[in-house]
């Protein structure tokens, strides 16, 4: 008898709409038990797997953790939750849908300020001038720290924002922000912009697994209706 | 293999530093205690995000501070001094031992997450190159005592290579923009490769604005300034982010001064290529890089004179090397910097490193004061010296 597994889909909003409808569209009916809020549900379509309705990033630590088998989530939240992704989880099928791009942005006002190479010399600036480091306001510190290491901005220090980080500038909390944006509206209502070359991560929902399951016929067989569907789209 | 030591390696590891202790004290090094606890902000500020992301960072329980456990005992040791010596110019040699902590995650002895430094730090001396060269000799001293038999000794000297550019005519900000880079060979090339090509290397969405500055015959300051604030006016943006106007208005009129200044010549470029090159045994670099000082000229030539000054006195020691392109990753250090390296448990690891950071106590809010100093990894040290 195969194992029993644990897919998780997110809970609320378009992504669970999206979520839902993809997969009904390749077969799998998916239904809430108990009322209509409740956490647990039924997948039809394949055999001894049961349904977890989670946030989009509790599925990301639950797939860290084990608790789960597999799961729809944003690509931003697997990346900066599992510290070696390949290891833990696989990106088995981009989803096609909730896209947002990671974004390093800056007040607009720093008008000589394009690049990534010019922070890397505006934080080298900033420090000598008033012996501090620039700080950036992010709920991203991994994303961060690889992506700066990358383009050789050291000087800098992270300052965890939980929410609203497009206020941390003009609120003295930060000098810059790293976040994730669909169109960009928030960050120019906001007076700032996005670097040049400061896209990060192009994000969208992705189904994930952890590793060892993907030999599972029953993962591959999902993996393999989800892209014969997305194909038509 | 587990992280935590045995009882028995344990046991070695305490007399191990203890026997290092003694002889610390016994060269008038007074043996000093500073905090575990230590605010964040100072190691954050010096060290930036990189060291963070290895510091075990909390609040206090009121919420009002950030505390960090230290990642190593330098900067704790510079404050110290600060906070008790009457008068913080005055010569100070302090050693400790005691735990450091730095997150790596990894089920590994080697690199365990809390692990026992000792070392010491070397204040107000007056001969910087007899400091230096005693300070490695302690070290040595140190690691030979816990019976390491090869210790391989790395050098560098980031000071060096500030000379050699202060030697060459260029705009002082193009000496930052090389120097900040020093660290990243890649980008430090790229750099000085886009200084010595006519173009400008490309458009960013910043270009408009510098074309408006550089198409002025004579627009200074005043013209940079008047720019970004019409430019703020018409869009409506508001200043933040903690940069002035001046300075906004500097680095637009440093890029479009950029496209005027006449690019670096071949010759630079190779001289400075060929300074980098340099890496092999300590006194076979001494006379490539008196070739390079008579190359390129007198600020140059006084730091090669002090290299060679301090080569005499270092230890006499077959295993010595040097790179010019050799820096440690605390980005404190600003002359002799030294790293040793070893073998332990089959793996090539770093039991310590030291040497100057001539900033670092006026950086803590203290007066300008010579330093140097060094710090040993003792678990590595136990384990590479064959005693774990």
């Amino acid at each position: 008898m195969d194992r029993r597994l644990v897919i998780a889909l997110p809970s609320k909003g378009r992504l669970m709409e999206k979520a839902q409808a993809l997969f009904a569209r390749a077969g799998y009916d998916i239904s809430r038990i108990g009322h209509e809020r409740g956490y647990r549900g039924a997948i039809d379509g394949m055999e001894n797997a049961e349904v977890a309705f989670l946030s989009a990033s509790e599925i990301a630590h639950h797939l860290r953790e084990g608790k789960i088998d597999l799961g729809v989530t944003g690509e931003d939240l697997l990346r900066e939750n599992i510290a070696r992704l390949e290891e833990t989880a696989q990106i088995l099928t981009p989803l096609g849908f909730g896209h947002a791009d990671v974004v390093v942005a800056v007040p607009e006002s720093w008008l000589d300020c394009a690049t990534m190479t010019d922070l890397e010399e505006i934080s080298e600036e900033f420090h000598a001038r008033h012996g501090r480091r620039l700080r950036v306001a992010t709920k991203y510190l991994r994303l961060t720290r690889r992506f700066f290491a990358r383009r050789g901005v050291t000087g800098y220090r992270t300052v965890v924002s939980l929410g609203a980080t497009e206020g941390a500038p003009a609120a003295g909390m930060a000098e810059l922000i790293v976040d994730i944006t669909s169109t960009g509206s928030t960050l120019r209502a906001n007076h700032l912009k996005v670097l040049d070359d400061g896209v990060i991560l192009r994000s969208q929902a992705v189904l994930a697994g952890r590793t060892n399951i993907l030999a599972d016929p029953r993962v591959q067989d999902m993996q393999a209706r989800l892209a014969a569907v997305l194909k038509t789209d | 293999m587990p992280a935590s030591l045995t009882a028995a390696q344990r046991k070695a590891l305490q007399a191990q530093n203890r026997a290092i202790m003694e002889l610390f004290e016994s060269r008038g090094f007074e043996h000093i205690r500073p905090r575990i606890l230590q605010p964040a902000d100072v190691f954050l500020e010096k060290s930036g995000e990189d060291i963070r992301s290895r510091t075990f960072l909390f609040t206090d329980p009121d919420g009002q501070q950030e505390l960090c456990l230290r990642p190593d005992l330098t900067v704790p040791t510079c404050r110290y001094h600060l906070a008790v010596a009457e008068d913080p110019r005055r010569e100070a040699k302090y050693c400790y031992r005691g735990p450091a902590f730095r997150f790596h995650g990894m089920n590994d002895p080697l690199h365990a997450d809390e692990f026992e430094q000792v070392g010491l730090e070397w204040f107000g001396h007056g001969n910087a190159a007899a400091a230096d060269a005693e300070v490695l000799a302690l070290a040595l001293e140190a690691v030979r005592l816990a019976g390491l038999v090869r210790p391989y000794v790395m050098t560098g000297d980031p000071g060096l290579l500030r000379a050699l550019l202060d030697s060459i005519d260029m705009p002082q900000r193009w000496r930052r923009r090389l120097f900040m880079r020093f660290r990243r060979p890649e980008d430090f090339r790229a750099t000085l490769h886009a200084m010595a090509s006519p173009d400008d290397g490309g458009r960013t969405s910043a270009s408009n604005l510098v074309d408006r500055l550089a198409e002025a015959a004579e627009a200074g300051t005043e013209e940079a300034v008047a720019l970004v604030e019409r430019e703020l006016e018409t869009r409506g943006l508001p200043l933040v982010g903690g940069r002035k106007v001046e300075d906004i208005a500097q680095r637009l009129l440093e890029k479009a001064q950029d496209r005027r200044t006449p690019p670096l010549s071949r010759e630079t470029v190779a001289l400075v290529e060929d300074f980098l090159a340099i890496s092999g045994p300590m006194h076979t670099c001494a006379a490539e890089l008196e070739r390079i000082a008579e190359r390129a000229g007198a600020p140059m030539e006084r730091a090669v004179a002090a290299f060679t000054e301090r080569l005499a006195l270092l230890p006499e020691d077959g295993g010595m090397e040097f790179a010019t392109g050799f820096g440690r990753s605390f980005d404190y250090y600003t002359g002799f910097v030294f790293q040793i390296e070893a073998d332990a448990r089959g793996r090539s690891v770093t039991v310590g490193g030291g040497g100057r950071y001539d900033d670092m106590l006026a950086g803590l809010g203290g007066p300008d004061v010579p330093a140097c100093g060094f710090g040993l990894h003792t678990e590595r040290l136990l384990m590479a010296a064959g005693g774990a």
